[in-house]
């Protein structure tokens, strides 16, 4: 209690409150005035606008209603409150209140953490597959192998729902055996046929990224062939809707490659072809395709395959007119280059052997000479996988287990190769592998906070970097007891962070967050966007993927993700930029001349992904930059109000801004839509796939101009920038919380905040380092910490202060 | 008695799709004929449902019968099914209303699939949002899936998910993938690649011996599991230990389902070794499926399935029967006799290819009968002219002996606008599930 008195004087002290007269005896407090004056008009006891009262709320006791006082803090920190048109306190006063607010929750959270709830967390697919990668040397696509996990608050990793289903188990069973079938080359296995797809607008006019110069098109796979033996890989030629294969006028040559090597040559199209085309397509497409198998051997592993053709000399006719980009538009067309469609690969045929691959590599660390010595080495290479999966040094009682299993898959299969694979498929459904387990310590008393042990942090901090089990170097600390020393973790951190796995926090951190995971199902009008393609939307992923690393690998201010002068582009991206003397299909880092691209705001994949089909959707824009940029996400709209009228739907055109405009008349609508629609309209000149304009859908000029939440006046991206820039920490909250959530698997709410702020306190004393931000987590209670619950409490419910409309990341 | 006829799956067939003839390929063609086949006395007989859909109506005057009762004639559609006249029952006359705009535009072809088995008007949505009716499929499957390992199956054969311009404007792609609904915000994904309903259904195939084997080997797992559980959960915490024993449940659940795969696998059904793919060939791919189908109402795998035979606004051409032209584009037909014609084509055949599953149905002995006995199926399209995009009236027929409710060798003319919802309850009652509405029903149908 001292010290909150003493943080009044002082706040009093620093910012000159005199004006409000402290007249109220005990109670009264210029916090109590300023909130009288400013806030209680709408959130008294009898409005509740917004279901808040700040009425008769304790001012000297913000411990005893955190939650509403965090909310409070939010709304001011982002200059939300009062709004505009509602006379506002000066700048002063409300930092003075938010900073006596802030320290009152913070001096309580020092005296009594609370590291929140932690559920039993399930590996996800994402994180199965990478477990799997690194345990294995075994690359696999998890999609095939489990069901998509559901997401909450953002992120797919979220422990709360990632649940249990009949359905769920039996996919991990049945992957357990596909997976150690493949890993340890069963010599029994089937063939299987596996088919590659290219998109339907794929452009196929230029070199893919990873094909030998010379080359045009075709798709790049990586396929693990799980036996050395005969592979059959076949070629469908991409067919227009009348079923007759493209672009077959002149001959061209078709090429397929493995590891860089090629094994196969044919020539397809040219007079005979067309002709047969002509006379009977169904027939012609047979006899063609037909051609356009390869039958070849190869060894075990994984390997590139490319399937492409040659470039043709230029004055060869390999050009027609093409007046768009993207060179599969016309769905009729039969002119123009052949395209691949889809390359089937299935196998092994005539196996002959597991042969030699990673995964073998990596399992078989000994090859048993006879059969005295196979036990020994089956011990060997069984406690070191499963120390690997389990995260944690192996017992006898495993080992003893492992060894049934081996000796019955041993017995049954005829080899040592069997036994082990049998083994192998235990530790991999084994629920050690599939769950993480934290085990509350006997000693501590129940509802007690407790440090997780090290091989419990080793765990949790490999999960949160690499979305991956730990490795040798990591398990070897935690079981010396050394991982929870700060110098170390600081240490191994950054080593992490170094490491190729970290990729996960841009594949899987920074995908979610931003919503680049949703490029892949944008699909614009091809009739408003001639020119998308493909290529351009794998470039746009790749571009803020990489600029996203840039900033972990570089471990650069966080800032620079708003306002970095830099970004990565290659010639299909750079054209769509604008952006001069950029070459080939290789990403390369550019400076930016142009004001408007800097930062993540001015990046092709979040304005795409924030737009709609035929047009931008500043109200998309707006929301996406609320909820992932200042961390304040607008609530759902009430139920049955109207869309937003289309102009085809009569009338006389209006623009999207005049038509949300007629929206707004709605009170309802307004409350959100005048905080949303200026941060989208300041984007308008980027049209809907991030193209820069400057007239709009219906032709007339853009009007980038509009009045922000607090009050600041912006038009155009740069502008809305530097508003942004403006308040640093309301990013730099919103990318730790985002952060913390992934990190915890878990919603972060209100009794997170302390921990969060005093995190980017210190990061900002050295200028917002992403090391920092990532230290800071992993050294908060939240992260090194749990409570022991009582083993008969209900369940804990789970609150948070980012509720609201998380589930349309999707 | 094979269960699978060497004509319908051939071996060539399929190895022309990956070309090799040297290459031996593990196909449900090796399907040994040594079946013993499921024995049921008489008393236990078990109804299954399954409801096939077609895209893109149907030329009804080539469609419906000429005459009606007993005394009818088959048109030129319909022809196909001449052979199984006795076990087939045409009705027309019947409609979705709940298909039609009623307000919200174009976009037929997304409401005929979402309707088509609930007689619900699907919500107007391009998000997540998705609503139409709970299907009929499962509301049979909460009644008489639940003693099978899989309620009910859901198949298809096109999958267009990633397309340009592959669905309506403004609705979600979810209503024209697929046709079932587990609950009027559930759409129920359809699977298109039989290998991953080969590998749900029966494992990795193979002889007796072998999947018993396997499945020995999935027990000693899920033992093992089991077994080490209640160690596990120690020093849990109790949502923890809650989850831990969700886990347990759900273990015991996959072994019921093994058990019951297992009793399956020893004694009834030889097992074919599993197809490697999504099969090049319309025909080889539905043919597969359907075999699928046969095989899991054969081994009780589940009671009831719903297969999309081919999406709505599909492009597939069928050349085979002499139609190189796209289906949706020809179905727009504009009265030209030419295209007309290669519709009732297209119709046909897909007739054909289902008839060849009457056939295998017929062949397989279940119980006092045989299994096209103890099915009911529903075949249809929920558009009608799809010139003009209507619902109304809907090419429908029944087969099968719906285990003795159904009688078949019938035209049955209904009044105009009857509602199809009113054959979709009439279905439902007579396998069994004591339903008093569905979507816009207004009585059961008699006659049927």
């Amino acid at each position: 209690m001292r010290i909150i008195r003493k943080n009044i004087a002082f706040a009093i002290a620093c910012v000159g409150l005199t004006g409000f007269q402290v007249s109220f005896g005990q109670t009264a407090a210029p916090e109590r005035a300023l909130l009288d004056k400013y806030c209680v008009t709408c959130h008294s006891d009898r409005a509740k606008t917004g279901g808040l009262t700040l009425q008769n709320i304790d001012v000297t006791n913000v411990p005893a209603n955190a939650e509403t006082w965090e909310k409070v803090i939010r709304k001011l920190s982002v200059g939300a409150m009062p709004p505009s048109g509602m006379p506002k306190p000066d700048a002063a006063s409300t930092g003075a209140l938010v900073s006596y607010l802030e320290a009152s929750l913070d001096k309580s959270f020092a005296t009594s953490p609370n590291p929140g709830h932690a559920t039993l967390h399930r590996l996800n697919r994402t994180e199965y597959a990478n477990s799997v990668r690194d345990l294995l040397a075994l690359e696999v696509d998890p999609s095939t192998l489990l069901p998509p996990d559901d997401e909450s608050y953002g992120f797919d990793n979220n422990a709360d729902v990632l649940g249990v289903s009949p359905v769920l188990l039996e996919r991990y069973v049945s992957a357990s055996r596909k997976v150690s079938r493949l890993a340890v080359g069963d010599p029994t296995q089937d063939a299987v046929a596996q088919t590659f797809r290219t998109r339907p607008d794929l452009s196929q006019a230029n070199r893919v990224e990873g094909m030998p110069l010379g080359t045009r098109g075709g798709l790049l796979m990586h396929y693990n062939f799980p036996l050395d033996g005969k592979y059959a890989i076949k070629v469908v030629l991409a067919r227009n809707t009348v079923d007759v294969i493209r672009g077959l006028e002149e001959a061209h040559q078709l090429e397929i490659l493995v590891d860089g090597a090629r094994v196969f040559l044919a020539s397809v199209g040219g007079t005979s072809d067309t002709e047969a085309l002509v006379k009977n397509p169904a027939e012609a497409r047979m006899m063609i395709e037909s051609r356009l198998q390869a039958h070849v051997p190869v060894k075990a592993g994984p390997r590139s395959v490319a399937v492409t053709f040659l470039q043709k000399n230029a004055a060869e006719d390999d050009y027609i007119l093409e007046p768009f980009l993207r060179t599969t538009l016309d769905p009729v067309n039969e002119a123009g280059l052949p395209h691949i469609d889809q390359v089937v690969i299935a196998g092994p045929y005539n196996a002959t052997g597991p042969g030699d691959t990673p995964s073998r590599r990596k399992i078989f660390v000994c090859k048993p000479a006879n059969a005295s010595e196979e036990v020994g080495c089956a011990k060997k290479i069984l406690s070191t996988l499963a120390r690997g999966a389990y995260r944690r040094p192996i017992t006898p009682a495993d080992i003893e287990t492992l060894l049934s299993f081996y000796q019955a898959g041993r017995n049954k299969g005829g080899s040592f190769d069997a036994g082990i694979e049998r083994a192998l498929r235990l530790i991999l459904s084994s629920p050690e592998f599939v769950f993480r387990f934290e085990r509350d310590p006997a000693a501590v008393p129940d509802g007690a906070p407790y440090k997780i042990d090290d091989l419990e942090l080793a765990s949790r901090l490999s999960f949160f970097l690499w979305s991956s089990i730990p490795d040798d170097e990591l398990l070897d600390l935690a079981v010396a007891g050394k991982l929870s020393n700060p110098v170390t973790l600081d240490q191994q951190i950054r080593r992490m962070l170094a490491d190729s796995r970290s990729q996960a926090l841009a594949t899987n951190f920074a995908a979610q967050w931003l919503y680049l995971r949703n490029l892949k199902n944008f699909a614009p009008d091809p009739n408003e966007f001639p020119d998308f393609d493909d290529n351009l939307r794998q470039s746009l992923l790749t571009e803020t993927e990489m600029f996203f690393s840039s900033v972990v690998n570089e471990n650069r201010n966080v800032l620079d993700l708003l306002n970095a002068d830099y970004t990565f582009v290659n010639e299909r991206l750079a054209k769509h930029y604008g952006i001069p003397d950029v070459y080939g299909p290789r990403f390369r880092r550019v400076t930016l001349t142009d004001d408007s691209r800097r930062g993540l705001l001015g990046q092709g994949s979040v304005l795409t992904v924030t737009s709609i089909a035929t047009r931008t959707s500043p109200v998309l824009r707006g929301k996406w930059i609320l909820t992932n940029i200042l961390g304040t996400p607008p609530p759902a709209p009430p139920p049955n109000v109207p869309a937003l009228k289309e102009n085809n739907e009569g009338g006389k055109p209006m623009s999207v801004r005049e038509r949300l405009e007629e929206h707004r008349k709605s009170p309802a609508c307004a409350s959100c839509h005048k905080v949303m629609d200026p941060l989208g309209f300041a984007l308008e000149n980027f049209d809907a796939i991030g193209q820069w304009r400057a007239k709009s859908e219906d032709g007339a000029a853009i009007d980038a101009s509009g009045v922000l939440l607090d009050g600041s006046k912006v038009e155009g991206p740069a502008t809305l920038r530097a508003a942004l820039m403006a308040r640093p920490n309301v990013f730099v909250t919103t990318l730790t919380e985002k952060l913390m959530t992934y990190a915890l698997g878990r919603g972060v709410d209100y009794q997170d905040m302390p921990e969060i702020r005093a995190i980017i306190a210190h990061a900002a004393a050295d200028h917002y380092k992403f090391s920092d931000l990532i230290s800071g987590i992993v050294k908060s209670p939240e992260f090194r910490m749990k409570i022991k619950t009582p083993a008969d409490a209900p369940p804990v419910k789970t609150a948070s202060l980012l509720d609201g409309s998380q589930s349309h990341n999707r | 008695m094979t269960f699978v006829t060497k004509k319908h799956l051939s071996r060539r067939a399929m190895l022309r799709g990956l070309g090799g003839a040297a290459i031996s390929l593990p196909l449900l063609d090796s399907m040994v004929p040594a079946l013993t086949a499921q024995t049921k006395t008489a008393a236990s007989v078990t109804p299954r449902l399954g409801c096939i859909y077609v895209p893109h109506g149907a030329v009804m005057d080539k469609w419906t019968p000429i005459g009606t009762g007993a005394d009818f004639e088959f048109g030129p559609i319909l022809s196909a099914l001449s052979k199984h006249r006795e076990n087939v029952i045409v009705l027309s006359n019947l409609c979705h209303h709940m298909a039609e705009a009623l307000g919200d535009g174009g976009a037929d072809h997304s409401r005929a699939t979402a309707t088509w088995l609930n007689g619900t008007h699907a919500k107007k949505t391009e998000g997540e949002d998705v609503r139409a009716g709970t299907t009929i499929d499962q509301m049979a499957a909460a009644k008489i899936g639940q003693s099978t390992r899989f309620p009910s199956l859901e198949l298809a054969t096109e999958d267009m998910t990633g397309l340009i311009g592959a669905c309506d404007v403004g609705y979600s792609c979810a209503y024209m993938n697929t046709i079932s609904w587990s609950n009027p915000t559930t759409p129920l994904p359809m699977e298109i690649n039989p290998r991953v309903v080969f590998e749900r259904l029966f494992g990795e195939g193979g002889t007796v011996p072998e999947r018993l084997a396997r499945m020995d080997e999935d027990q000693s797992i899920l033992d093992q599991i089991t077994g080490s559980v209640p160690r596990l959960q120690k020093g849990l915490g109790a949502k923890d230990r809650t989850r831990m024993n969700e886990y347990l449940e759900n273990i015991r659940e996959i072994e019921r389902r093994l058990q019951i795969a297992e009793k399956s696998a020893g004694s009834e059904v030889s097992m074919p070794s599993a197809p490697v793919g999504v099969p090049d060939s319309y025909e080889e791919h539905v043919g597969l499926m359907y075999d699928m189908m046969a095989l899991a109402f054969q081994s009780d795998a589940t009671r009831v399935f719903t297969f999309m035979m081919a999406r709505e606004l599909s492009q597939r051409s069928y050349p085979q029967v002499g139609v190189p032209d796209p289906h949706h584009a020809t179905s727009h037909h504009q009265d030209n006799p030419e295209k007309l014609a290669k519709l009732v084509k297209i119709q046909n055949y897909h007739l054909t290819l289902f008839a060849k599953f009457l056939d295998k149905l017929k062949a397989t002995p279940d119980g006092d009968g045989n299994l096209l006995d103890h099915t009911t199926l529903v075949y249809g399209s929920c558009l009608s002219n799809s010139n003009i995009h209507n619902h109304n009236p809907l090419p429908t027929l029944l087969a099968g002996g719906g285990a003795g409710t159904l009688k078949g060798g019938r035209h049955l003319k209904y009044p105009e606008n009857t509602p199809m919802s009113n054959l979709l309850l009439t279905v439902l009652n007579k396998i069994g599930v004591p339903a008093e509405r569905v979507g816009d029903s207004t009585s059961g149908l008699t006659d049927v």
